[in-house]
């Protein structure tokens, strides 16, 4: 019966003219954003983060929420007509879905990524709703040994997850780290790294990296390795091509299944992320179906489970965040970013405290989901018209959004400069290929790691045994020492099976 | 330019050694347990030792790095002194004034656009930032010496 009340709260507040209107922005943004290459949800909801300080948070987190899943169903359409995909988690999407534009079924591959994607995405809000309120119950035993151990644990799995190289993820969460350390320390009050700077004393503001970072960083990465403007189109879109065939039904639906579950778990995984869902989606529909050298041949079972998995895996990404307040991506720690500026702190306490705004969210994504088939279906030539802004146009915007955000936060130049401080910055780790996402995680969760990790010792007189001796910390510590043990498992791992192959064939002529 | 991954190795552990060396300056214990130095120390141990794996790892696989400078890198470098020198000129210009001057300069630049283009352009997105954020979201943007 709660779960019933809160829904109906939930859809009073979501369906206020106002929410509408802001999910309907949302996702229509979201859509684009996805469209357009070069730009991510993290980037948009980075832009335009500043300019809700005025907005209510419910409608706020409500728009960024419908830009966050209609990225996921936007950059679908470039990885179909035009094999670029316009987000990282529809990279699979091209390898069967411009196969199929270049067979003349454009229209049936962005339908089943419609479909499946509201299908997913319709699936996981009922599984989010009865989930994310028992995880925020298990979240009340949190004490700080906890949220320290838990915050190690997406530490540790960004190491699996966060990019090729453990390392250079470690070295990119550890500088996340020490730009939270900048500032005046809160416990003891003593400046750190400020080097005498008024302006550095308050620590950096997350917006004015992320706006850097995620925005500029992004417009001189785009232009490096963008090609000529305007690309040809593969395949002709008419209304009549949206509509599936009986036998592409029955091929998709256990495809659209499979994605589904598979992402709702990925994403919930903190730093496991719509990217890697969509990956592994692919791949498993790969290795079980029949005849798998379909798949790269234009097999609609090879757009139906990525496109699944992304959009549920957004989704249940917002169950970690909502219930303990660790975001799982990039996307999500921005959201995070913005709970913090409208002085709501996701967690445990969120459900009871701001009820209102956690069920307002959770039913306007039914609203959104709805709202994206719609337009995937009727909207398709919009979005197709806006692949031809020419990229000196589009890249000119973002900078305009990133500075007045950045100047916003204090109606200060300092940050201004600040903020292409960060964008060199991560231009140069994108370049020597230093992962950004961990340090943008670690950047969101670093105090609280360092609060939690110094009043659990204060709690324990100085002993870290308190990470053991409690049982919820214990087993995140361990997940956490799986997870950084993991890359070398592998490495291991590798070298047994080709000592293995080696023994067996002989050793390769060089 | 071979070696730009080897120097981002390298100066990874100049940081980890320079934070390590500033972090020793403050507290590592307090009363009440870890002090402000504890994380920061921390920090740059790990941020060294990472560097030293890291930096192996760059010169082991030297040959197969691909180079710093990309075709278009230059275009970028463009583009950022373009960025630059129109924050140098916000005291004088405002932001209205000074991002117009920065769509057209950047279109030129970038998209070959015709100049009668690119100052439509400008004047329109001058216009546009001064109603959009200065006047319909309330942010005081600086006016500089046009006073717009």
């Amino acid at each position: 019966m709660d779960l019933i009340h809160n829904l109906y709260t939930g859809f009073a507040v979501a369906l206020t003219f106002q929410n509408i209107l802001y999910c309907g922005f949302g996702v229509f943004f979201g859509q684009m954003i996805g469209v357009l290459p070069g730009i991510g949800a993290p980037t948009a909801i980075a832009l335009l983060l500043p300019l809700t300080f005025t907005i209510n948070p419910t409608s706020a987190i409500i728009m960024f929420a419908g830009i966050y899943y209609g990225v996921a169903y936007g950059g679908t359409i470039t990885s179909v007509l035009i094999n670029v995909p316009g987000e990282s988690s529809t990279v699979m999407t091209c390898l069967d879905g411009y196969q199929m534009a270049l067979h003349g079924r454009a229209g049936a591959a962005l339908s089943v990524a419609a479909i499946g994607s509201w299908i997913a995405g319709t699936g996981s809000i009922v599984v989010l709703m009865a989930f994310a309120p028992a995880l925020a119950k298990f979240g009340l035993r949190f004490g700080p040994a906890e949220f320290f151990a838990l915050t190690m644990m997406a530490f540790g799995l960004l190491t699996v997850f966060g990019g090729e190289n453990p390392f250079k993820v470690i070295i990119s969460t550890m500088l996340g780290l020490l730009l939270t350390t900048v500032g005046l320390d809160v416990v003891s009050g003593m400046p750190r790294f400020a080097f005498g700077v008024p302006q550095l004393l308050g620590g950096f503001d997350f917006i004015v990296l992320i706006c850097g970072m995620f925005g500029v960083a992004e417009v001189f990465n785009s232009i490096e390795q963008s090609e000529d403007e305007g690309q040809a189109i593969k395949g002709k879109l008419r209304l009549g091509d949206m509509f599936l065939t009986w036998e592409d039904w029955v091929a998709s639906r256990w495809a659209i299944a499979r994605g589904s579950v598979i992402g709702f778990l990925i994403g919930m995984i903190p730093a496991g992320g719509i990217t890697t869902a969509s990956f592994i989606a692919y791949l498993a529909e790969k290795r079980y179906a029949k005849h798998p050298e379909r798949f790269g041949r234009g097999a609609i079972e090879g757009v139906a489970a990525p496109e699944s998995a992304n959009n549920s895996a957004s989704i249940s990404g917002f169950a970690p965040l909502l219930a303990l307040g660790i975001p799982g991506s990039a996307t999500t720690a921005v959201m995070l970013a913005g709970f913090m500026m409208w002085g709501i702190r996701p967690g445990p306490l969120l459900f009871t405290q701001h009820a209102d705004l956690v069920w307002g969210l959770i039913a306007s994504m039914y609203v959104g989901n709805f709202l994206l088939l719609l337009m995937n279906i009727f909207l398709i030539p919009i979005f197709v018209a806006m692949l031809r802004i020419p990229y000196s146009i589009m890249m000119g915007l973002i900078v305009v959004f990133a500075t007045v955000g950045a100047f916003s936060v204090n109606n200060s130049l300092f940050d201004v400069w600040m903020m292409l401080g960060f964008a060199l910055l991560a231009y140069i780790m994108i370049k020597l290929k230093y992962p950004i996402v961990p340090l943008i995680l670690a950047l969101v969760l670093g105090k609280l790691s360092e609060n939690s990790l110094r009043q659990a010792l204060m709690i324990s007189g100085g002993s870290p045994i308190i990470f053991v001796a409690r049982p919820i910390s214990a087993l995140f510590m361990g997940a956490a020492l799986l997870a950084y043990l993991t890359p070398a498992l592998r490495w291991f791992w590798k070298r047994w099976r080709a000592a293995g192959q080696e023994a067996r064939v002989g050793p390769v002529p060089s | 330019m071979w070696h730009a991954r080897v120097f981002g190795g390298l100066a990874v552990l100049a940081l980890g050694i320079a934070v390590i060396f500033f972090s020793r300056q403050l507290p590592y214990h307090s009363d009440y347990g870890p002090g402000p130095g504890f994380l920061p120390t921390w920090i740059g141990y790990v941020l060294a030792a990472c560097a030293v794996v890291v930096t192996a790892q760059e010169l082991r696989a030297l040959k197969q790095n691909e180079t710093f400078f990309q075709p278009r890198t230059r275009m970028a470098i463009k583009v950022l002194l373009v960025i630059a020198t129109t924050f140098l000129l916000f005291p004088f210009l405002g932001f209205s004034v000074g991002f117009g001057v920065f769509i057209c300069a950047t279109m030129r630049l970038m998209g070959g656009h015709r100049w009668v283009t690119c100052g439509v352009a400008a004047i329109g997105t001058a216009v546009s930032i001064h109603f959009l954020f200065g006047h319909w979201l309330g942010i005081p943007l600086p006016t500089g010496l046009v006073g717009w």
